[in-house]
């Protein structure tokens, strides 16, 4: 559960610029958006996306409350259970 | 915080390689900060509580949030710290 924290900035830095989707503790929704960066500190992950309307928005979630972050892009060509983490 | 991995502290070149990416992560992360002040951002915590405030400063270990005209349930408090263990997630608007 606790494993996105324990990756290292060098997997980190394989999610940086693509678009990803991740789910937090406690919340029904996944947030989906471009991510910007990783905080190597806190294990935050920095997402932007992009609105209807033109504008964007950041959202952090706390590294603390990460359950699951994937890259959509590749999650869409790969067998259910590799989806998450993979380098 | 997060300490280095046991495979890079064995390996000196890796060891380097993560510092580097760990430097880069964390200069685009202050800069997010920096951003985010005098923003209003929109806090999700535990509990489904939302609350929205004024982003002032984090500090350097990510413990704490200085927020200003908090807005909870029971009224507006001028000037607040929010722990970040109770946080976890946050918006706002670029």
């Amino acid at each position: 559960m606790d494993t996105w924290p324990l990756l290292g900035p060098l997997d980190w830095q394989h999610y940086v610029n693509k678009e990803v989707k991740v789910k937090a503790r406690e919340q029904q929704q996944q947030h989906r958006g471009w991510l910007l960066t990783v905080d190597p500190v806190s294990a935050s992950v920095v997402l932007l996306s992009f609105g209807e309307a033109g504008g964007a928005s950041v959202r952090v979630v706390m590294g603390h409350a990460d359950e699951r972050t994937a890259e959509l892009l590749r999650s869409a060509f790969l067998p259910r259970r590799s989806r998450s983490f993979g380098p | 915080s997060i300490p280095t991995s046991a495979a890079s502290a064995a390996d000196p070149a890796r060891l380097q390689e993560e510092q580097r990416a760990r430097s880069v992560l964390r200069e685009s992360f202050l800069r997010c900060l920096l951003s985010m002040s005098n923003k209003r951002v929109q806090f999700h915590m535990y509990e489904k509580v939302k609350v929205e405030a004024t982003f002032g400063a984090s500090d350097i270990d990510v413990l704490n949030f200085q927020v200003s005209d908090l807005q909870t349930p029971i009224g507006v408090q001028k000037e607040a710290l929010i722990r970040c263990q109770d946080v976890i997630s946050y918006c706002f608007e670029v």
